[in-house]
């Protein structure tokens, strides 16, 4: 298989949410001695994309977003030892810590943005439903995220948004974590009551608004 | 036929799995099989089919992927799962009809089918949240002064109890949990409808521990009101919502299993949110031994009911349902648009010609501003809502399904940047609790052009 055939495979497998078919090339893909890093960013990443770009024109859903994102990662089982061996880095936008706040068990809207921001070259760690302040900060800490993303559903659990935000002032981390907030009743001034660094109306706006975010950052 | 315990012991015994393998494992590829092998198509030109076919089918998918498919557990990551057989002898034994209200307010609330000459019952009434007690007051007296109203689903009081700010799961969440039957049963009284049945408790309660503290008969609650519990999309269950139901059961009150599938979340397009709206209702039964069901589609973008592809959604798994299950559903709409703007009428006339003629049961009277904002909505929507409902009854399917594309095309573009509209007091004599000129103005002219449309109000 010629290398440009072997991008392709790798850049179908993730559009078409195939995990199985996505580690197989990305075998083929170091048994035929293909930069890994190329394999990552002009294979897997471009799949990404397609997948991303289909879901903001409302052409794919969350499934499509969740399949394709298994089948990254498990493309990238097989070339993260290849990189690491290789001594090579793929560029990351940013390391996003996302969570519903204390109290909220709703997950559907932080399960998009987070397969949105992923789309998007974002790490992501998904601290999941009902996290409380502390909890969250700790898992900022351990993955030495640059933001924070809190969700909220319900008019009872946006306080909780403000926890975070008074909990990282408290502990002198305020300026370590740019925050954004989201979720179905919270607004942008709510945002701004709350000294959040932004606000998302949907998974799209969020990236974008962590792009420019990230960009402004020293 | 499947006991509760049965449920119980299946949560502490399924099959073990993460959350994340779960959905990606089986929901998603379950839910898709299914769409396949049951040829689950949305056509965007028919938003209210008239197809009785394809109500069966998207039955028969919802059937065999709750079998698939199962349940979730949060609390144990296990997966509760129910045989074809249990799900299809749950249906038989479904009791097609709930007991509500007291006195010269109970009714029974009954299963409709498509096409059905009976107006839907009228559930009047948000959960949504209102500043002030007094506020909620007169809203909820004004809108069970109707008498089509035959049950009611009650307001959040405010988000601060003494001025301090009310939080999922604390302690003040209980005193606001509670207050909020309180008042609403103050208010019943008031307006004369003691015995009227609260269908949505608890509102704003996020936790278990506030939904039954605050449903103790003390507080104003009673057996013949319905409990709300809702189901964690997609196909998720955790203890809390299990408490629920042990407590309900064993108090022998209405149950309600509440299931809002999000087109463009786990359920993927139209097709999937429409089987798994409908399997819902097989849960409710089999999973949660409901009384009643409540439920609500919503475009995960949007944030409303009342888009294209969601009232295909309503219509389908409203169909599917009525012909197939015999379990008593509110549909509840979210309305892109709030008060006071044509648009909301445009969308809530489109959402329930859709949903009444399609068989639902009853019908909340639409929520304006998708039930974010504080204070947006007013006895207007629920004048609306019921002369609607009446309108609807005179009509099928097909012609429902020419009014739904005409109204589309008055308000379908403008979803995204929908207007907000105006809160209760903006629009409102608050004092005299009258609708305000302005408002009054722009419902008579929105009722013409309605009428002018083909929708036949008395």
């Amino acid at each position: 298989m010629e290398r440009y055939e072997i991008l392709e495979e790798l850049k179908t497998a993730i559009v078409e949410g195939d995990a199985a078919k996505a580690r197989e090339t990305a075998q083929v893909a170091v048994q035929e001695e293909i930069d890994p890093l190329e394999a990552v960013e002009l294979g897997l990443a471009k799949g990404m994309e397609v997948v991303g770009d289909r879901f903001e024109c409302g052409d794919a859903y969350l499934p499509e977003l969740m399949m394709a994102g298994d089948a990254f990662k498990s493309a990238m089982e097989i070339l993260r030892p290849e990189l690491m061996r290789q001594k090579k880095e793929t560029s990351v936008a940013g390391t996003v810590v996302l969570a519903s706040v204390r109290g909220d068990l709703h997950s559907i809207g932080k399960n998009i943005v987070a397969n949105v921001l992923e789309t998007h070259g974002f790490q992501v760690v998904d601290a999941g439903v009902d996290n409380g302040a502390l909890q969250i900060i700790e898992e900022a800490r351990n993955a030495n995220a640059d933001a924070i993303g809190l969700s909220a559903l319900m008019t009872t659990t946006m306080p909780a948004q403000k926890e975070v935000i008074n909990a990282l002032l408290e502990l002198g981390l305020r300026d370590e974590y740019r925050v954004i907030v989201g979720g179905g009743p919270v607004t942008e001034e709510w945002a701004d009551e709350i000294g959040a660094d932004g606000f998302g109306q949907d998974a799209v706006q969020a990236v974008e608004l962590l792009k420019s975010l990230l960009k402004e950052q020293p | 036929m499947i006991d509760f315990l049965d449920v119980c012991e299946r949560a502490e015994t399924g099959p073990l799995m993460t959350e994340k393998d779960f959905e990606l494992k089986v929901l998603i590829p379950g839910l898709r099989d299914v769409v396949s092998e049951y040829e689950i198509k949305y056509d965007s030109e028919t938003p209210v089919p008239a197809d009785d076919n394809l109500a069966d089918r998207v039955y028969e998918a919802s059937v065999n992927y709750l079998a698939r498919v199962g349940v979730y557990c949060q609390d144990t990551n296990r997966l509760i799962q129910f045989t074809e057989e249990e799900i299809r002898e749950a249906v038989a034994n479904a009791p097609g009809q709930c007991f509500t209200g007291e006195g010269k307010d109970a009714s029974v609330f009954r299963v409709r089918e498509p096409d059905d000459v009976t107006p839907a019952r009228c559930h009047v009434n948000w959960g949504t949240v209102h500043s002030s007690r007094e506020m909620a007051v007169d809203i909820m007296s004004a809108n069970v002064t109707h008498p089509e109203a035959k049950a009611i689903s009650i307001s959040s009081v405010n988000k601060t109890v003494r001025g301090r700010q009310v939080t999922a799961g604390s302690p003040l969440e209980m005193y606001a949990g509670i207050r909020a039957v309180k008042v609403a049963r103050d208010a019943l009284r008031r307006a004369g409808r003691p015995g009227l049945p609260m269908m949505n408790l608890v509102p704003a309660a996020a936790s278990a521990v506030t939904t039954i503290g605050a449903s103790g008969p003390q507080f104003g609650a009673r057996p013949t009101d319905g409990w709300i519990i809702g189901i964690i999309s997609e196909n998720k269950l955790d203890y809390g919502a299990m408490n629920k139901v042990a407590y309900l059961l064993n108090w022998g009150a209405n149950i309600g299993a509440q299931g809002a599938p999000s087109l463009g979340g786990y359920s993927g397009g139209a097709p999937g949110t429409a089987v798994v709206n409908t399997a819902y209702f097989l849960l409710g039964l089999v999973g949660m031994k409901a009384d009643y069901h409540l439920c609500f589609p919503i475009h995960f973008r949007h944030g409303c009911c009342s888009t294209r592809d969601v009232l295909w959604v309503v219509s389908a798994s409203s169909q599917a349902g009525s012909r197939n299950v015999p379990v008593p559903v509110i549909w509840l709409g979210y309305m892109a648009a709030g008060v006071n703007t044509k648009m909301y009428f445009y969308e809530a006339a489109a959402y329930l010609l859709a949903a009444c003629t399609s068989g639902a049961d009853a019908v909340k009277m639409p929520t304006p501003a998708k039930g974010v904002k504080v204070d947006a909505s007013t006895p207007m929507e629920t004048r609306f809502g019921i002369e609607m409902v009446k309108a609807a009854s005179r009509l099928d399917r097909r012609e429902a399904n020419e009014l739904v594309l005409k109204l589309l095309e008055m308000y379908e573009s403008r979803i995204p940047d929908a207007p907000e509209g105006d809160r209760y007091q903006d629009c409102y004599d608050a004092e005299m609790a009258k609708p305000g000129k302005d408002y009054l103005r722009l419902y008579d002219e929105v009722k013409g052009e309605l009428t002018d449309l083909g929708i036949p109000f008395e």
